[in-house]
Formats: structure tokens, C-alpha cells, sequence
């Protein structure tokens, strides 16, 4: 009898440890899920407005809470900084309005997130998404195109930078609202220009002028030049020669069906790369333009292409080294009026928050986009400022007498003819056409196919990857 | 409450009428009864555990066999039903999945014989039970506490073509520098080093308990009768490890079929997917391009892999092994 009454306490005392375990297990799992899931949503911003209202009857002084906007951004290190700065520049401004700004990862790892998050009430009220993720944003119907605020608000787009305009534009209007943009340019290092015999102030302009430059420049263990394999090269060497990278006017006058990566403007350019490497005056180091940054700062190689936002890092950590010269995208000779695509990433306002939310939300886009802003930003990140009043403003004229070599990047927006080509390719899979098109450069950079065979493969699979996705979008 | 008072009670009423010729049977109903509810204690205690295992292992596994029976659109979201088409696909596309399992089995070659053997190498000269070799048993053990985030964080400096440690000592060696992450010949290989570095810790740790676990009795007859160091390494102290062996060689096969973390950091599965490992090709199919259908199939492929890959070696090696 001692015996069961023991073992009865027993069982009552385990039940009960067992149950607590599960609960305080419960609970760690919740708290974690909020933590890493939807970190900034702040309750009180999920009342719709006229419940706000309703919940606090009309007394004399109603207290206003500010509308919190919470804005999911993939700018890390120094950009990261200067996005608070911005961010608390606005609130202190704005009592009314409260900007929460949430660093989310690379864009890929941001997207994979707003995927997740869509339509469950649990994402952002503004998303920094990048350019080529445009189509895929706008086909997935969980925004509010920004056009509806503009037209609203009668603001004025003709402040705005034409080309920048170009590539965000679609069906005639804006989704999403412009926020750091970039192109790739050609960095060469000018004192091994000299050292060679080149003039360090005539950078190669075309296909055959960088291989004839880089013939000389390679020596001693210096490479002529060093590109990165990487997707975004090809197709802004596409809209270099001014030619299409996907079919229906770039997939700007309808959804894109088919790519035409193995057109002769792909062929020539992957020819000329592969050539390059032959010829032993190119030093592959993969498709990371981390690497070949690293290796142009240590003055191994003399030429290389990157994004203009690259600029800052480059120069101060080349120091006094050597003197760092940019150029234009080399286009091959005798190729048609090309230029460069818009780079970077826009803003996009949710549709699943609330309507004062978004109102307020574009309160924050509209500072963004002011001269002063985006002077701030230009300077502080390297992106172009997309409102053509930013070049008047001090701080970016003191910043181009420091860094000349800005001005290039400027001169190549601007001297860009707008067209399909230059505006950009457009279709819903771009990320992933983009990997492709990497996986078929490594193949040609190593042998494994020639130009034309790797193209070819990589454009039928692009084009079924196209196909798949206008079948769930139609 | 309450009911666990009347419960009680109505207890104590039945033993104290427990007398008699019923005794014996009753004795019997109430050892079953024990025996019930000695089992009903069980579960409870488990059920903390099937709580977790339920929500972290159960249901998505039976979620990514729904979803491998679908198509999802863009944004992941399940469109239509798919059937077979996944699995079908999968085994159609004949060539890119054979590339997937061939690095994956490359993979597990590189590193698996390599990091045990080098590991027991490490754990058979340093086991000794001196002051000197604390710091060697401490210097060896010292990967395991490092990430795979953080090691393919130094690899990848190491490994930097014009700017690395490694091609910097081929340098010194008047070799030419090798291409290690951006050349498809070396690419595997290079994450394969890496990989045997950071296994190493655990191995390590794992060898080095198994040879204190043999008794000294054992290392004393060694001594006395002397062997050289050969014999008794293979003779007396691999036989005796083999349970451990036997753990290890399990769990890294297992290990190296699940690899992620390193290949993502490293090469990403380039160049020309030489290091796409099966594991971070259902990454990519998943949690990139949001196909959960695919993704789905492929897992529950490689869980079958897996599953037959272990049952064999329980199969075959498990009869070598020598429990004490």
C-alpha cells in the first residue's frame, strides 16, 4: 500500500513535470519563431485605421500614435549605416510617422523571405527588392504600384533621372520607386598603363583594343585583366552592342517567351572572353567579383569590371598604390549604339498592410527620392543619385572633385541611347536565368563546350524555365 | 484534481477489501494494472520529445511527401497536383541529377576515409595520458567548436588564387597556383580539405574516447610483451575500437551526405556544378527557385539513400565489429 501511494505521487508529480516541459518548450519555439520571423511587426499597426478610430472615441486631444512603416532592406556594412542615418534623419522629421528599417540579408535571401512572407500579414510595409526581381514582384500581386501614389500626389517624375526611369517602367507605369542604382564599369590601373607603354588616359574602348592592351600588360605576374564570370556582365554587355537578351522587345512589350543568350551578341562576347583566356592575358577567379577586386586592389591584375558602387571601396583600399582610371564597358568594334542597364534595386509597397500604413510608407519613398537625400546616399554609398537635382547639391560636387573617377559612371548613364535593349530584359525567372547563364560562362571559360554549344544549351533551358513560369502567371 | 483524489480513494477502498481466495488473482490484475500505468508514466514522459520531433520532424517530413506530389507556383505556393511528375523528372533529367549524386559520392569518398584515418592516426599517437600531450589532444580537438560558417569563412582566404596562404606556399615551392575554388578539376577537392580539417575535431574526440575507454590492463600487457607499434595498433587497439570506428564511419557517411554549409560559402556548387552536392542542389530547387514540388521529390530521395546506405553498412560491417 506505501508502495502504490508512492508510486501514485510518482506518476501525478511526472505528469506534471512532463506538461511543464512541453509548455515552457512551447513557448521557447514561439518566442524564436517571432524573433527570426517577423521581427519589426508592431501589433498596434494591424488595426485598420477606423478601428484605430473606433477604439479611441473622438476626445479633445486624441493622442496620435505614429504610424509605424517597417522597411526590409539588403544593405550591409557601410551601406547599412548610411540607411540608418537616412531613416533616423526621416523620424525626427516625421513625429507622425516611425521608420523601422530591417536589414534582411543578400537580395536573393530578402526575396526568399517576402516570398514566404506574402499575404500572411507578417511582412513589411516596404521592400528593397533588386532589379531583375521586377518582374517576378509585379506578377505576384501583393503591391500597391507605386503609380497609384504618384498620380495621387501629383509628384512630379520629371525630376527623376530618364534612364533610371527607363528601366522601371512597365505597361506605362511605375511599381515600384527607384532607390540605389549602379552600372558596371571598366577599372584599370594607370600606372601599369604606363609601366607598359599604354596611355594611361586612353583606356580600350573596344573588344579588340582590351585584348591588344592587355597583351601588353601582362608580365611579370600581372594579368592584362581579370573578369568575374558573372550574369550580370552578359547582359549589360548585350545592351552594350544595343541587342536584345529575351524575345517581345526585351519582354517590355509582352511577357517574355523565349531567350536569345545564343544570338551572335552572346557568341562574340563569350568568344572574346574565352580568347582572352587563351591567350593567357585573362586570369579566371570564378563568378565572385569579390575575387577579382581583391586581386585588382593588390595590382595583379590591371584591368577589371565591377559596379560603380565598387568605386569607393577600390580606391581607398588601393591607398596611394597606384592610380586607379575607370572606363566604359567595352563593347565590341563596330557594334551598334548600345549601353548600359540600370542596376540596383527599387522600393515596393506592400498591399497587405494597411492603408495609412502605405500612405505613410510612401511619405518615406518621397524622402528618399528629395535632392537632399539622395546626395547623402550617392555619396555615402556610390549608387547614383536617381534625382537629377542631387548633382547640384555641395556635397556631391566636393565628393566628385575626390573621386573623379565617378564621373565616368555618370557620363555612361547619361550617354546611354534609351531603347528595349538598354532598359533591360524583363522576365519572371531572371534570378535563376541568371545562375544558368553563369554555369554556361564557366563551361566555355574551362573548355568544356564551345561558345555557341554552352549558349545554345543554356537558352533552351532558360526558355522552358520562361515557359514554366508564364503557365502559373497567366 | 479532483479525479485524481476519487481515483484514489476507490483505490484504497479495493486494497483494503484485497483478502481471501481472490487474493491471487487480484494480485494479477493489480501488477497489470501497475504495469499500464508504469507504461502510461513512459509516454508522458516522451511526450515532450514526440511534441518536438512531431513539429520539427514528423509533420514536415509528411509535408515535403505532399508537396512532392505537386507543383508549386512562384511564390511557392502549391498550384496543381503533379503526381509523379517530380520523381519523373527527376530521374529524366538524367544527367544533371547522375552529376548531383557523383559529386555527392565523390564527396563522401574524399572526406570520409581520410578524416577517420587521420584522425586515428592523431588520436593513437596522442592518447597517452601525459601532460606533454594535453596539448596536442587540445590542439587537435580544437575544429569542433568551429562552425562550418566560420571554417569555410578562413578557407576561403586560404584558398583566394592571387591573394591566398596556399598558393602563396606553392609560390615558395616553385609550383603554379592552383585554381582551387574556381577550377571544376579542383573545386571538390578543395571543399574536401576543408571539410576534413573541420571533421577532424569531432573524430578526433570521438577516437581519443574510444582508445581511454580500452582498459589499461590491455596497454599494460602491450607494454610487457612488447609489440612494436604497428601490432599493436592493428592487432590489439583497431579491433577493440571498432564499435567507435564503426559509429564514426556511420555518422560521417550520413554527415557527408547532408554537407551545406561549406559548399554554400565556398563555391556555391560551381564551377559548372562540380560541387553540387545533393543536399544544396534541393537548396537551390527549394529555397531559390521555390519549386517545392521538386525539392520535395529530391529530398525523399536522398532520405532513401541514406536509409539504404546505412542499413548496408549495418548489414555488412556490423558483423566485423568487435564488442567487448
Amino acid at each position: 500500500m506505501w508502495k502504490k501511494r508512492k508510486w501514485r505521487r510518482r506518476t501525478i508529480l511526472g505528469g506534471l513535470l512532463a506538461l511543464t516541459m512541453a509548455f515552457a518548450a512551447a513557448c521557447g519555439a514561439e518566442k524564436a519563431g517571432t524573433a527570426a520571423g517577423e521581427a519589426p511587426v508592431d501589433a498596434t499597426n494591424q488595426t485598420s485605421p477606423a478601428d484605430a478610430a473606433s477604439a479611441q472615441p473622438a476626445s479633445a486631444e486624441p493622442k496620435a500614435e505614429p504610424v509605424k512603416v517597417v522597411w526590409w532592406h539588403s544593405m550591409s556594412g557601410e551601406l547599412g549605416k548610411a540607411i540608418d542615418h537616412l531613416v533616423e534623419e526621416f523620424n525626427e522629421s516625421h513625429p507622425d510617422i516611425q521608420v523601422e528599417a530591417a536589414f534582411q540579408g543578400s537580395y536573393d535571401e530578402s526575396l526568399s523571405k517576402m516570398k514566404t512572407a506574402m499575404g500572411s500579414g507578417s511582412g513589411p510595409s516596404i521592400v528593397q527588392v533588386y532589379e531583375i526581381g521586377s518582374r517576378f514582384m509585379i506578377d505576384s500581386k501583393t503591391i500597391t504600384p507605386i503609380q497609384k501614389f504618384i498620380d495621387e500626389d501629383r509628384f512630379d517624375l520629371s525630376r527623376l533621372e530618364e534612364n533610371i526611369l527607363g528601366y522601371y517602367t512597365f505597361d506605362g507605369q511605375l511599381y515600384s520607386m527607384p532607390f540605389n542604382t549602379s552600372n558596371p564599369i571598366m577599372y584599370y590601373n594607370k600606372t601599369l598603363f604606363k609601366n607598359a607603354g599604354l596611355d594611361p588616359e586612353k583606356p580600350p574602348a573596344t573588344f579588340e583594343e582590351v585584348k591588344a592592351a592587355a597583351q601588353k600588360l601582362t608580365k611579370d605576374g600581372v594579368y592584362g585583366a581579370s573578369f568575374a564570370l558573372y550574369g550580370w556582365f552578359m547582359e549589360q554587355l548585350f545592351a552594350a552592342q544595343g541587342k536584345e537578351y529575351v524575345d517581345h522587345g526585351n519582354g517590355r512589350d509582352g511577357l517574355a517567351e523565349k531567350s536569345l543568350l545564343a544570338d551572335d551578341a552572346g557568341v562574340k562576347v563569350m568568344t572574346w572572353w574565352k580568347d582572352l583566356i587563351d591567350s593567357k592575358v585573362m586570369l579566371n577567379l570564378g563568378r565572385a567579383t569579390a575575387d577579382t577586386k581583391k586581386a585588382f586592389v593588390a595590382g595583379q591584375v590591371a584591368m577589371t569590371l565591377d559596379s560603380t558602387a565598387a568605386l569607393r571601396g577600390i580606391v581607398d583600399g588601393v591607398g596611394g598604390k597606384f592610380e586607379v582610371g575607370t572606363a566604359f564597358l567595352p563593347r565590341p568594334e563596330g557594334a551598334a549604339d548600345g549601353g548600359v542597364i540600370v542596376g540596383g534595386a527599387s522600393l515596393y509597397i506592400l498591399n497587405d498592410r494597411p492603408e495609412a500604413e502605405q500612405k505613410a510608407a510612401w511619405a518615406f519613398i518621397k524622402f528618399l527620392a528629395s535632392p537632399e537625400q539622395q546626395a547623402y546616399w550617392n555619396v555615402n554609398s556610390g549608387y547614383f543619385p536617381i534625382t537629377k537635382a542631387a548633382y547640384e547639391q555641395d556635397l556631391v560636387k566636393e565628393n566628385m572633385k575626390k573621386f573623379p573617377q565617378f564621373q565616368t559612371a555618370v557620363d555612361q548613364l547619361h550617354r546611354t541611347k534609351l531603347n528595349n535593349a538598354t532598359k533591360g530584359a524583363v522576365m519572371g525567372v531572371f534570378p535563376e536565368a541568371r545562375q544558368i547563364v553563369e554555369g554556361a560562362m564557366e563551361e566555355v571559360v574551362n573548355g568544356a563546350k564551345s561558345p555557341k554549344d554552352a549558349l545554345t544549351a543554356a537558352q533552351v533551358q532558360i526558355t522552358a524555365k520562361i515557359g514554366d513560369y508564364n503557365k502559373t502567371v497567366k | 484534481m479532483d479525479s485524481a483524489q476519487s481515483l484514489q480513494s476507490a483505490h484504497a477502498g479495493h486494497t483494503a477489501h484485497a483478502a481471501g481466495a481472490l487474493r491471487a488473482s487480484r494480485t494479477l490484475r493489480s501488477l497489470r494494472s501497475i504495469k499500464r500505468r508504469d507504461n502510461f508514466t513512459g509516454y508522458l514522459f516522451l511526450l515532450p520529445c514526440f511534441a518536438f520531433f512531431g513539429v520539427f520532424l514528423f509533420y514536415p517530413l509528411a509535408k515535403s511527401v505532399y508537396l512532392s506530389f505537386q507543383i508549386t507556383n512562384p511564390r511557392g505556393e502549391v498550384a496543381a497536383y503533379a503526381g509523379l511528375d517530380n520523381y519523373a523528372s527527376l530521374f529524366a533529367s538524367g544527367a544533371a541529377f547522375l552529376a548531383t549524386l557523383k559529386a555527392t559520392v565523390l564527396f563522401t569518398l574524399y572526406t570520409v576515409p581520410a578524416g577517420i584515418v587521420i584522425a586515428l592516426v592523431l588520436a593513437v599517437m596522442t592518447h597517452a595520458k601525459r601532460p606533454a600531450m594535453k596539448a596536442f589532444q587540445y590542439a587537435f580537438s580544437l575544429p569542433v567548436v568551429i562552425s562550418a560558417g566560420t571554417g569555410a569563412a578562413i578557407w576561403i582566404l586560404l584558398f583566394h588564387p592571387s591573394a591566398g596562404m596556399l598558393n602563396y606556399f606553392l609560390g615558395l615551392l616553385h609550383l603554379k597556383p592552383v585554381f582551387w575554388l574556381a577550377d571544376p578539376k579542383w573545386a571538390l577537392v578543395s571543399v574536401s580539405m576543408m571539410t576534413v580539417w573541420m571533421n577532424l575535431g569531432f573524430n578526433y574526440i570521438v577516437l581519443l574516447g574510444g582508445l581511454r575507454g580500452i582498459s589499461d590492463d590491455i596497454y599494460d600487457s602491450l607494454k610487457l610483451d612488447g609489440p612494436g607499434p604497428f601490432r599493436s595498433a592493428f592487432g590489439v587497439l583497431i579491433p577493440l575500437l571498432s564499435p567507435t570506428l564503426f559509429f564514426l564511419l556511420i555518422v560521417s557517411v550520413i554527415g557527408a551526405f547532408q554537407t551545406f554549409g561549406q559548399i554554400h560559402i565556398l563555391t556555391k556548387g560551381g564551377p559548372m556544378d562540380s560541387t553540387n552536392v545533393m543536399v544544396y542542389r534541393i537548396y537551390q530547387e527549394a529555397f531559390v527557385n521555390f519549386r517545392f514540388g521538386s525539392g520535395s521529390a529530391q529530398a525523399l530521395v536522398l532520405f532513401a539513400v541514406i536509409l539504404a546506405l546505412t542499413l548496408a553498412q549495418f548489414f555488412w560491417l556490423e558483423k566485423k565489429v568487435h564488442y567487448q
